[in-house]
């Protein structure tokens, strides 16, 4: 009986280990920076983007505490932040991550270096 | 079941057997599991005023719109059936904003299937997904796991950290948007982070506050059978992911809390809303895109808030045992990890009585939560004075809704035509106690009586 208990468990670890806790990202596009629940605040950064690095796939963002440097992925969502033009948030791109904007980023959990989950690009009045 | 306002409480993957957890977190994170502590009960009053009252700005909807203490927290074809046509529960039928895209009426009122945009909301034509309304009953002891929070039918249904404080949040944006352009400030507002805070303090008193402890000493002779069946690690091997009939999973080294499993329900050939002939996509479940894996509800409070599974395939609890049977389960990831384990290579197989079985103990055990919120409310109600009379009375009327949903449970399988009768008078009595004048205290005792006597012919003295 135990035995059985054992490879179930080792079925588990082989095909479900890589399954962890995950927010939902469809909604959180619509939450403006700074307002993401048990995120802003805590454990995001928010500041303002120092530098972005195409290449490296890297941006430096300069917050309250200091400047830090953060990893892109291909799982990174990066999201145009309208809602004080009140706009409908939308998708953005690498393209969209300039020096001087205003930006918050989740970091993603157990990542050696930081690497961004998403990142909020927030679109100043007055821009489209 | 449910917990009532009145303060009373009532209480699927990529390829994988995905229980979202390893072995080594499972042997060493039982404290991960740990249910939250208590709130205050400030908190929680001020969360249940959200929770029914707040629209937050939106189309009209509270959480409430979809959740009724009513019935039960969770809606139904019959409960919709009842509604007036101005409910904001049918926005889509009469908000023009909201009429493309934003719900489906006809699987809403067919089989109480919500829209939602889980894999974005960038191609609202396409990509969204049908689900039933989960109850929210016993949260406080079915979303930890090893991983952290896991909410709504696939464990990832709350932005922000993804806790069942955030929940709130994301629901707002989903389903209280008076258009699809869904901007915050115009469209609707966001939940403060003080109602966010009540809002879960209210949720997490909703329903029961700890596991069953089984086996219980049941009386029934079939409903004792089914409850074997479901301990039985070899035959019914339910307990393995549902341990005591609740929302966690244990395979032999502790705990692990809620975990998320690929069932193959997606792969049930005759799903009814397929069959309605409206545009269905496949739910992918857990994350973006999906792993095909669903989190596994309670099931104490299964037999009076179907229908079952995410996608609201089946209408019974003897049909959703009945699904463990068959090919969509058993050639699922779970089905077949569960046939590696086992020595005869069968992931689940019952016959006919067996599934019966289960299914009447599951009955049982909901009829026994019902019976336990009545006793609640009876005794809250014969505590209170007669300055307190309309609380009171509140409080009978959803002890009578609770009576209801027990004799419902346990007539719809034929089971224990004696509890039955006790609960009858039981419903009888709490209903003149709300009429009487002077005789309420009297009439609500004696009421209690029966409840007690009903749940003496379910189980032994516990």
């Amino acid at each position: 009986m135990v035995n059985r208990y054992l490879r179930l468990m080792s079925a588990i670890v082989v095909l479900g280990s890589a399954l962890t806790a995950q927010a939902q990202e469809a909604t959180e596009m619509y939450i403006p920076l700074g307002q993401s629940p048990g995120v802003s605040g805590k454990t995001s950064l928010l500041g303002t983007l120092e530098s972005v690095d195409a290449a490296k796939r890297t941006v430096t963002v300069a917050g309250p505490s200091g400047a830090r440097t953060v990893g892109l992925t291909d799982r990174t969502s990066i999201w145009l932040d309208r809602s004080l033009q009140k706009q409908p948030n939308r998708s953005g791109t690498m393209a969209d991550l300039q020096r001087g904007h205003r930006v918050e980023i989740k970091l993603r959990k157990g990542e050696p270096t930081p690497v961004a989950e998403w990142i909020k690009v927030q679109v100043a009045e007055g821009r489209p | 079941m449910s917990m009532w306002p009145g303060g009373i409480r009532r209480n699927r993957s990529a390829s994988s057997f995905a229980v979202s957890c390893s072995v080594a977190g499972a042997l060493s994170a039982l404290s991960a599991c740990a249910p939250p502590p208590a709130p205050p009960g400030d908190l929680v009053s001020r969360g249940k005023e959200i929770f029914f009252n707040q629209t937050f700005d939106g189309n009209g909807r509270t959480c409430g719109t979809c959740h009724p203490a009513r019935n039960n927290f969770t809606i139904d074809p019959a409960f919709i059936a009842r509604l007036p046509p101005t409910d904001p529960l049918f926005v889509a039928e009469f908000i023009p904003d909201l009429k493309k895209n934003f719900e489906n009426p006809n699987l809403m009122r067919q089989f109480g299937l919500i829209l939602e945009n889980l894999d974005g909301f960038d191609d609202l034509e396409k990509k969204f997904v049908m689900r039933g309304v989960p109850h929210v009953l016993a949260q406080r002891i079915s979303v930890a796991s090893n991983q952290g929070p896991r909410t709504g039918w696939s464990g990832d249904g709350a932005p922000g950290d993804g806790s069942l404080r955030s929940f709130a949040t994301g629901a707002v944006i989903q389903h209280f948007t008076k258009t699809l352009n869904r901007v915050p400030g115009v469209d609707f507002r966001l939940p403060t982070e003080a109602e966010l805070d009540a809002l879960e303090a209210f949720m997490l008193s909703l329903g029961r506050q700890q596991d069953l402890a089984l086996p219980l000493p049941l009386k029934g002779t079939v409903a004792k059978r089914g409850q074997e069946i479901f301990l039985d690690n070899g035959l019914g091997k339910c307990n393995l992911c549902h341990v005591n009939a609740g929302a966690t999973a244990n395979f032999g080294g502790g705990n692990i809390g809620n975990a998320n499993f690929n069932t193959g329900v997606e792969n049930l050939p005759d799903q009814p809303a397929d069959l309605a002939g409206e545009r269905n996509p496949p739910d992918d479940g857990f994350g973006r895109p999906g792993d095909g894996t669903f989190n596994t509800p309670p099931l104490v409070e299964a037999a009076d808030t179907g229908p079952f599974f995410h996608n609201s395939a089946i209408e019974t609890i003897e049909g959703a045992v009945a699904f463990y049977n068959g090919d969509a389960f058993n050639k699922s990831p779970s089905g077949l990890a569960l046939a590696k384990t086992d020595p005869r290579g069968i992931g689940i197989r019952l016959d006919a009585t067996q599934v019966v079985a289960v299914a009447a103990f599951l009955r049982v055990l909901n009829a026994l939560e019902n019976i336990r919120i009545s006793i609640e409310l009876l005794e809250s109600s014969a505590a209170k004075g007669f300055a307190d009379r309309a609380v009171a009375m509140e409080l009978i009327e959803q002890a009578v809704s609770e009576t209801r949903d027990s004799i419902r449970v346990l007539d719809g399988a034929g089971l224990h035509p004696d509890a039955v009768a006790h609960l009858q008078r039981a419903a009888k009595l709490a209903r003149k106690a709300a009429r009487s004048f002077f005789r309420r205290g009297t009439l609500t005792r004696q009421s209690l009586d029966e409840q007690r006597l009903a749940r003496a012919r379910l189980i032994a003295a516990p």
